[in-house]
């Protein structure tokens, strides 16, 4: 069976996984999704973003439950080179002595042989998916030469040359300029068109009805897992991030009925994530969610 | 004066000494590069350590020093990986507690036995003495790390820099892991037989050391480490014979040397270098700033 042309699923059943020093981390965690999808994983630090993702690649084993990828084991699914990853910043030794070239390579060995020697078909693909991500001009920089979203931009180029048909990204938007953000996200647009099952975990909240479909909201548990317009509302949020939350509510605040909805929501950094009434989200654009502006006006009989 | 310098070259264990300690000097500067950037140092010192109850337990038994010492050294890091994993001691309390075990009881086991085995020549090294047999088996050691090396270098980088990616691509780094593990064990030993227990880390870690404060590219990294690892074995050990000194505080001395003058002078992470860069960038600034 060619993985290429398989549908693309990740289901999780039941996980529960602890660490060796018998912290349960997570418990009876289950979802799952079909490609393409981009797909965000939120929940407050030390909630288990991370351990889920080390469930997905392998790395931690679920001490109950399964995880299946396209109908595989985990290990046979990355046997397949079907999982890439995208580290966080904060785990990579920046100051290792390897270029830009070296780290997208690696990204082949799945594809070389005994040895690891490129061929001419893996240094095609390296440069075609460095040039995907706009950092051909770099390809001969130590990694530690970079900007923060120049950096992200290289290891996602790795996650390409892997061909990854689920790509697991652990907080990507951390340290990067929102010119990168932008191409990052349109990047994850394209490869979801492509049926990739795109997982991203952020703590970055604005940003998840910008650019997912799907979430997962967690705290030691799934609590809740599914399309956004569903899951991403306010109730599921509160129990997600237990009241550390902070709001600005626009009934109780100095926004009069003059003002209408010409208010302007301004943050510095973080991208603003907005509820309307009954806790549902809304979204900055539109044009582009033709669809639920239709469905809430049939039930709402607003425009 | 020629003559004087010709000298050693003229005895036959001066040449022997000469190539062993050059091909223990060049294998353990190759390994160096990946203990270096793996943060295993510490290990290295620890494993050289170890490995001296086997050794003066296959001498006694008359087996060949080399098998005794990896089985001691493999077990010492099975015992370190051991009590991390049960207890919440930090690494380095671990690896200082488990090395110093080790490496007491070979003290206690060579002096129970002490017309058998030489303390000196363990601690110290002795390869002016070093016997046939011994250097066949450090020959054997040499060979097949650089087999190994030259094989896997690859898949050992990536274990070193980014272990995740190495599983996500289906790699075994549980056997990664342990190929660099036995391959440090076995080149301690053999480079017990130069240098001595005590001075082992220093041919594990500073070439490497000095490699890196000289370049950013890994392949440079290992021709520095390794040409810098059979230059200062060699001289080390022809220095030697004027001093009649110890011919691993000739070698580790050298090394030393060359790690100080790249820490000085390295063009990009020397001290001079950065100074150099840290002053343009305040001239630089200094242009739109007023300078206080
Ligand atoms: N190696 C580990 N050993 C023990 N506990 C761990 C380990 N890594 C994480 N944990 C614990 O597991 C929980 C989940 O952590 P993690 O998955 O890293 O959270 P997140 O990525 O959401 O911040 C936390 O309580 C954390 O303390
Ligand atoms: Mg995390």
């Amino acid at each position: 069976m060619n993985p290429l042309s398989t549908e693309m699923s990740v289901r999780v059943s039941d996980v529960t996984v602890s660490y060796p020093n018998g912290n349960v981390a997570l418990r009876a965690a289950s979802f799952a999704l079909e490609g393409g999808a981009i797909c965000a994983l939120v929940g407050v630090n030390g909630s288990g973003k991370s351990t889920l993702f080390k469930a997905i690649m392998g790395l931690l084993k679920p001490a109950a439950g399964t995880v299946t990828i396209a109908g595989r084991s985990v290990k046979a699914a990355l046997k397949e080179n079907l999982v890439a990853y995208v580290p966080q910043s904060e785990e990579v030794d920046w100051s290792f002595p390897v270029s830009v070239w070296d780290v997208v390579l690696m990204g082949r060995y799945g594809y070389m042989n005994f040895m690891r020697t490129p061929r001419a078909e893996d240094r095609r693909i390296a440069e075609e998916s460095l040039a995907r991500v706009g950092m051909l001009d770099f390809r001969e920089r130590q990694i530690g030469e970079l900007s923060g979203g120049q950096r992200k931009r290289v290891f996602l180029a790795r996650a390409l040359a892997q061909r990854g048909r689920v790509i697991l990204l652990d907080e990507p938007f951390t340290g990067v300029d929102v010119n990168t953000e932008t191409a990052i996200i349109a990047l994850l647009r394209e490869l979801r068109a492509a049926g990739h099952i795109i997982l991203v975990s952020t703590h970055n909240l604005g940003s998840v009805p910008e650019f997912c479909d799907h979430v997962v909201l967690i705290n030691r548990t799934v609590l809740a897992a599914g399309p956004i317009a569903e899951v991403f509302t306010e109730e599921n949020l509160q129990r997600t991030f237990g009241g550390v939350l902070r709001h600005f509510r626009f009934d109780e605040s100095t926004v009069q009925n003059h003002d209408g909805r010409a208010v302007t929501l301004l943050t510095d950094d973080e991208r603003p994530l907005v509820f309307g009434k009954g806790g549902h989200v809304e979204y900055s654009k539109r044009a582009e969610h033709a669809e639920i502006l239709k469905k809430r006006t049939e039930s709402e009989g607003d425009d | 004066m020629i003559e004087t310098l010709l000298t050693p070259l003229q005895y036959e264990y001066m040449l022997k000494a000469i190539f062993v300690s050059a091909v223990i000097g060049g294998v353990c500067a190759f390994l160096s590069c990946f203990i270096t950037l793996k943060g295993w140092s510490l290990m290295g010192d620890a494993l050289s350590h170890s490995v001296v109850p086997g050794v003066a337990v296959a001498y006694y038994a008359g087996w060949p020093f080399a098998a005794g010492a990896f089985v001691t050294g493999l077990l010492a890091a099975v015992g370190m990986g051991f009590v991390k994993t049960k207890t919440r001691l930090r690494e380095d309390a671990v690896i200082g507690v488990v090395f110093t075990a080790f490496f007491a009881l070979g003290l206690l086991l060579i002096s129970l036995y002490p017309s058998q085995v030489d303390l000196r020549s363990i601690v110290f090294g002795n390869i002016l003495g070093i016997s046939n047999p011994d250097i066949v088996q450090v020959l054997i050691i040499s060979g097949v790390t650089l087999v190994v090396l030259g094989f896997k270098w690859r898949d050992l980088l990536l274990f070193c820099f980014d272990p995740n990616q190495a599983r996500a691509l289906g790699l075994n780094t549980t056997v990664l892991h342990f190929t660099l593990l036995t391959l440090l064990s076995a080149t301690a030993v053999a480079a017990l037989q130069t240098v001595g227990a005590c001075l082992v880390v220093a041919m594990l870690v500073t070439p490497g050391a000095t490699a890196y404060l000289l370049t950013d590219r890994f392949g440079k990294m290992i021709g520095i480490a390794t040409s810098m690892g059979v230059g200062t074995s060699i001289v080390g050990a022809y220095a030697s014979y004027f001093f009649d000194g110890s011919t691993g505080g000739c070698i580790v001395t050298l090394q030393s040397a060359l790690f100080v003058a790249a820490l000085v002078f390295a063009p990009k992470h020397g001290l001079i270098g950065q100074r150099a860069r840290r002053r343009a960038a305040a001239l630089g600034a200094g242009a739109t700033e007023v300078p206080s």
